[in-house]
């Protein structure tokens, strides 16, 4: 894809093909090259768990994991993206099975209308991961990059405790 | 966004050669991606550099390094950040959210530009953007706006939070350019406006910043930064400081404010350093520091509180590092 | 009797699909051949356009179309009102030159992809002649006028007055204690996190519309009218809805514009606002300036209540906050009263519903200014709420259908651990090294019971033993599925998970949708009529149908109880009967619709907030630390949404508190921080810890099932009990909204 000629304004075709790794899998795809990861996961796979909430890096609706690191997709460029592992809300469950995290978001009630619930759910997976969740304080700040406009964050609090403290007990038994 | 050239170099030199007029380097994104959305930044070429052998933090006898390309979240996680200078451990844990700090690279967030309204929206008169189109901020919404160092031209302020720990801690920056290489104290490295808004920083054409120095600095354990904001999270500063107070038996030998939020660079407050410095470190002495912070800063219509919570951030920084 | 669902907290029976990523919204879909709008807004604010250069945009890679006034999709005009219709405004872009506001719609680029629509766009150039804006609220203040309408039934200008009086300020000058303050707010986003979207697709002449909205009907409306089409020939879906807060109320005009250009094209168009355009192609709620006088005895009864509120109207639209009419007008009792309201006309977006409309701002001016005069008089702030309880509307003489604020004070206070108080916070010593200054503040909160006009709903069973429950309502984020597939499952003695409930769809039962805290009510008692339809229906088959067990006996001899029809010894799930007698399936539809209560008597929820927060003395940053809110709502559904719904609104509450406020350019109209990272929302860490509690007063004189709305009450008050704590805690008192930090230094 370098080209060691001059740049100047491009003109013409911008099409690029693609290959990512999502999920685990190899995706294929054409697409411009201006395309964010969000637009090729949302347009070019029909992954449209990732959100577009503001196309800015300002709301985090659009968190996903990239080589295991939450990170913004509306600002990653889709090209960039490529050799990278790439998981989407989609790829966290098991099957019909959901995730801890998924399910404890379930269970205490994580969110109203849903929107921003796949980016909170991908951002507390490595809030739980980094060990950023060990009190009520460091989980309102570690889960601060993901806004919930119906304010549900009193279930998401409750959510990423309670799955962080399964994770604890699991890794202390097992 | 307008359609470019993409090129992912995998040495300095070959991402060098790769930039030319019209291009620009995109590490983490996070600033290029959003103001290329906006119709801003209008590169013909994008040459990223996330293939850079950039990576790593070390120390030696010359100080701290921090490679361009490591990541602010990775930053503050890296114990040889954490000891030994938690003004900038602190500054980094409180940029942005902790998805946009994996994504920004230190290097990077030096040049982030900034979050005037009228440099993000072409619609806008805006100096720094289109030279000779005016500053609408002068007279516009400048709540968020500079009170020091700005000028007719242009009254943005600089948005990041590390830049001012850096400040403080005298870093030095490593320049990559075709010339070769050269290191520049990074409070030398940033420009006022003057009549050329639109240079914000003295690197040529194509230079990349490819590692940032943390020289030993006595009192740098001795550090906080404090930023305050509207919200508690996940916003840019209204007025930050970096402060570390060199100790010695109660007297302060050495002392280093910087301000973030005020000015459009990271500002350092040399008559409040001055005031402060041989003196004992009571909160007498830290508040009279304080009131100079703001030395020389003019408010514009929206703005006049920061100079007073400037004085506030500066005082609450030093009484916390125990001028009491 | 298994245990009721109704009271029962029960988790959301959309939350696999929200957890998993597959809940669809607006913009989730695509459809073959679909094609990629943009919409180009204006920067001027006022004037005329002159021209439009489009030449770039017309030749980028991929352009379809680009539509403009000079280039215009026909769109019928608006032959009712703009909030009839369900549009949001007077007018319909690029059906003229007019530039109305700043950020208004004067364009449509249709292009093969998203990045080359928004891309050619961004070329395109427009020219000007410009008229002065007037969009600087607080300078034409002065300029107010009456408003054109009726508020509530009644005029602008109420005055209830003792009969020694001839005006509220003789009455209020009879007090021996007076307070009187301005309380000013700036315009307020909903702000929902999915920006508007929609998706427009025509086949064989009937249009797909697939948009997030709060009333898929009133979008049917809004396109049929507009786009020239019979109501039959318009589909409006929204199976979810990523919140809304009364923007998503109207369907505003992107969506007919996106139709039109879909009709014209031949192709399915799919346009998806950016947060920026949203801010100014749809509505916000209305910059407000209130002047609360209060007189009191010494004991503090209120003598005289007089409160004018003054907010701006968009002259696009036709809403605005009625923020005195809402509150002063019956909170408390006093023997002399006086509500107005004015407008201010400005050159601004369309003002619209947001959630508490008027409650919101008219709260957070009462309840500060009852705190005003708490301090003067040095009372307990509870003590003088309960010294001037209203248990008859004033004026009208009716009571309340329920109504038990005087609990929700008396269980907040006691949960809470409020410290009555007499006598201003101490404060530390200039030199004190005490950083954070501590205050409590409290409020009451209250929002009218409303219902829907007539409601629809169907409940069909299946010889599987299932249920679905149907109407043309939305859940944008409220439980609303939740709560009707509960209602159902109840009503029908069946676990809910048998139960599906469907809504987000124009073509469902008549539903006008979920807003102003009626969804519930009003939905849930619709299917309560369905269901008592349908197991009389049950009954009549049982014992009318030659292949029933039943058979032969009398209908009133049976009964249907707890999922079962029994009588003559027999008894058969509704599935078995249905199986008995052939049937795949049996349905009834149901009704509901505001009756004679509305004349008997008056209608409200009611709630008590009281919080804790911390001013950092150095910096002026407010820090909540815990919150107790008591509600009054009558039966509570489901709890566990109930209690979110409390949270968010509350949240609601803190932002306009603490946050929120669109910055207006006074001199163009343009909305200077229009965008998620400028104009700010609380985040996870502004949030302090709940306790939330619900008293248990089914209000059965409103409805049989005894629920009231909630949706909104969160909201109401909250800026007020956090305005009143910071006074608390610092001894500063901020009547102008939001309460930064440049305000405490």
């Amino acid at each position: 894809m370098t080209d060691s000629t001059a740049p100047r304004p491009p003109t013409g075709d911008h099409q690029v093909p693609l290959e990512l790794q999502v999920n685990g899998r190899t995706a294929r795809l054409s697409a411009d090259i201006r395309t964010t990861l969000l637009d090729a996961l949302r347009d070019g796979l029909g992954l449209t768990g990732s959100k577009k909430g503001c196309d800015r890096g300002q709301c985090g609706a659009c968190t996903v994991h990239v080589d295991g690191r939450r990170v913004l997709s509306c600002l990653t460029l889709a090209v960039g993206a490529q050799g990278k592992q790439v998981t989407t809300i989609e790829g966290v469950a098991e099957g019909d099975r959901l995730s801890p995290v998924q399910q404890a978001f379930l269970d205490h009630d994580g969110f109203q209308c849903g929107f921003c619930t796949p980016g909170q759910i991908m951002s507390a997976i490595c809030a739980i991961r980094d060990g950023d969740t060990g009190s009520d304080a460091a989980v309102r700040e570690a889960m601060s990059g993901n806004i919930c406009r119906c304010g549900a964050y009193e279930g998401i609090l409750r959510a990423v405790r309670s799955a962080a403290e399964r994770t604890a007990r699991q890794e202390g038994t097992g | 966004m307008r359609p470019f050239d993409y090129a992912a170099p995998r040495t300095v030199e070959e991402a060098l050669a790769q930039h030319a007029d019209g291009a620009a380097y995109l590490a983490g994104g996070t600033s290029l991606v959003d103001l290329m959305k906006l119709d801003v930044a209008r590169p013909h070429r994008v040459v990223d550099v996330n293939s850079l052998p950039l990576h790593g933090v070390t120390t030696d006898e010359r100080g701290l390094h921090l490679s361009a390309l490591e990541r602010l979240g990775d930053l503050a996680r890296h114990p040889a950040v954490a000891d030994g200078h938690p003004v900038l451990r602190q500054a980094l844990l409180a940029s942005a959210s902790p998805q946009l700090r994996n994504m920004a690279t230190i290097g990077g967030n030096l040049l982030q530009r900034t979050r005037c309204g009228y440099f993000r929206d072409t619609a806008a008169a805006c100096n720094k953007r289109e030279p000779g189109s005016g500053c609408a901020a002068r007279t516009g919404d400048n709540r968020g706006h500079a009170v020091l160092g700005a000028g007719p031209s242009c009254v943005a302020t600089h948005p990041s939070d590390p830049a001012v720990a850096l400040s403080a801690l005298d870093a030095l920056l490593e320049l990559h350019g075709a010339d070769g290489v050269r290191e520049v104290p990074l409070n030398s490295f940033y420009r006022l406006p003057g009549e050329t808004p639109q240079t914000e920083t003295v690197l040529r054409p194509g230079e990349l910043i490819t590692r940032v120095t943390v020289p030993p600095l006595p009192g740098a354990d001795r550090s906080v930064y404090v930023k305050v904001r509207d919200r508690r999270s996940y916003e840019f500063a209204l007025v930050s400081a970096a402060v570390a107070v060199d100790l010695h038996d109660g007297e302060v030998r050495g002392v280093r404010i910087a301000l973030g939020g005020v000015a459009p660079r990271p500002w350092r407050a040399h008559a409040a350093e001055q005031a402060l410095t041989g003196r004992e470190f009571t909160r007498a002495n830290a508040l009279e520091a304080a009131a100079a912070a703001a030395d020389g800063a003019e408010p514009l219509s929206g703005n006049a509180f920061k100079i007073e919570l400037v004085r506030r951030t500066v005082g609450h920084a030093l009484t916390r590092l125990g001028g009491r | 009797m298994a245990k009721p669902l109704i009271g029962t907290a029960t988790a959301r029976v959309d939350g696999t699909a929200k957890v998993t990523g597959r809940a669809d919204y607006a913009a989730d879909r695509t459809e073959p051949g679909l094609a990629h709008g943009h919409l180009v807004l204006s920067t001027a604010g006022r004037g005329t356009l002159r021209s439009m250069d489009v030449t770039a945009a017309e030749a980028a890679e991929g352009v379809l179309a680009v539509y403009s006034p000079f280039n215009p999709l026909k769109l019928h005009r608006i032959k009712t009102t703009p909030d009839v219709c369900f549009v949001g405004q007077f007018w319909l872009p690029l059906q003229d030159q007019e530039i109305r506001h700043y950020g208004q719609i004067i364009g449509l680029v249709v292009a093969e992809t998203f990045e080359q629509a928004r891309h050619a766009a961004s070329l395109i150039r427009a020219e000007y002649d410009l008229l002065p804006v007037r969009a600087d609220f607080a300078g034409r203040i002065a300029h107010a006028v009456p408003p054109p309408v009726a508020i509530n039934h009644e005029d602008p200008q109420v005055d209830l007055l003792a009969e020694e009086f001839g005006t509220v300020d003789e009455a209020l000058a009879a007090g021996p204690v007076q307070v009187r303050a301005t309380y000013t707010q700036p315009p307020e986003a909903p702000l929902a996190l999915e920006p508007h979207a929609c998706l427009a697709s025509w086949s064989e002449g009937v249009l797909t519309l697939r948009v997030g909205s709060q009333s898929p009907v009133g979008g049917a409306l809004a396109a049929a009218e507009t786009l020239g089409i019979g109501l039959d020939q318009v589909r409006v879906l929204s199976p979810y809805v990523g919140g809304a807060f009364g923007g998503k109320l109207y369907i505003w005009p992107h969506p007919l514009l996106t139709a039109a250009a879909a009709r014209e094209l031949g192709r399915p168009v799919r346009t998806v606002l950016t947060q920026e355009q949203v801010f100014t192609t749809v509505g916000h709620r209305s910059a407000v300036s209130q002047t609360l006088a209060l007189g009191a005895e010494r004991d503090g009864t209120l003598v005289a209540v007089k409160h004018d509120a003054v907010s701006s109207l968009s002259l696009s639209g036709v809403i605005y906050e009625t923020a005195a009419h809402t509150t002063s007008r019956y909170t408390y009792k006093s023997p002399s009263l006086h509500v107005g309201q004015r407008i201010v006309p400005l050159d601004s977006p369309p003002t619209t519903w947001v959630r508490a409309p008027g409650e919101a701002p008219g709260a957070f001016a009462l309840e500060s200014a009852m705190d005003e005069l708490a301090t003067e008089l040095a009372l307990d702030p509870v003590e003088l709420r309960m010294r001037n309880y209203a248990t008859v509307f004033p004026g009208r003489g009716v009571r309340w259908s329920g109504k038990h604020l005087d609990e929700c004070y008396r269980v907040g206070a006691e949960r809470f651990g409020w410290q009555p108080r007499t006598a201003p916070r101490p404060q530390p010593a200039e030199d004190s090294d005490q950083v954070w200054l501590t205050g409590t503040g409290m409020a009451g909160a209250t929002y009218p019971g409303n219902l829907l006009p007539t409601t629809l709903a169907n409940v069909r069973l299946r010889a599987d033993g299932t249920a679905t429950v149907a109407t043309a309502t939305s859940d944008p984020g409220t439980g609303m599925r939740t709560v009707l597939a509960m209602v159902c499952a109840d009503d029908l003695g069946i676990p809910v998970e048998r139960v599906e409930a469907l809504v987000g769809d124009s073509a469902l039962p008549l539903n006008y949708g979920a807003f102003a805290s009626m969804g519930t009510s009003s939905s849930a008692g619709a299917v309560r009529s369905a269901t008592t339809a349908l197991k009389q229906r049950l009954l009549d088959l049982a014992a009318g149908d030659a292949r029933s067990p039943f058979h032969g006996l009398a209908a009133e001899a049976l009964a249907y109880r707890d999922g079962r029809v029994v009588g003559g010894g027999h008894s058969l799930t509704f599935a078995e009967l249905l199986a008995a007698t052939g049937l795949s399936e049996l349905d009834s539809p149901g009704a509901s619709a505001p009756g004679a209560e509305r004349l008997r008597f008056a209608v409200h929820s009611f709630g008590a907030h009281f919080c804790e927060l911390r001013v950092n003395r150095w910096t002026g940053e407010v820090r909540l630390d815990r919150w107790t809110s008591v509600i009054d709502g009558g039966t509570i559904i489901n709890p566990r949404t109930a209690r979110a719904q409390i949270v968010g609104g509350i949240l609601f509450g803190i932002g306009q508190a603490l946050l929120e406020g669109i910055r207006v350019e006074p001199d163009t109209g343009r909305f200077a921080n229009g965008n998620l990272a400028d104009y700010l929302v609380p985040v996870h860490a502004d949030m302090p810890d709940f306790d939330i509690h619900f008293l248990d007063h089914p209000d059965t004189d409103f409805t049989p099932l005894g629920a009231r709305g909630i949706g909104e009450l969160g909201v109401v008050g909250t800026a007020a009990a956090i305005a009143n704590a910071v006074h608390d805690a610092t001894g500063r008192r901020v009547r102008d909204l939001p309460i930064t930090v440049d305000k405490l230094l």
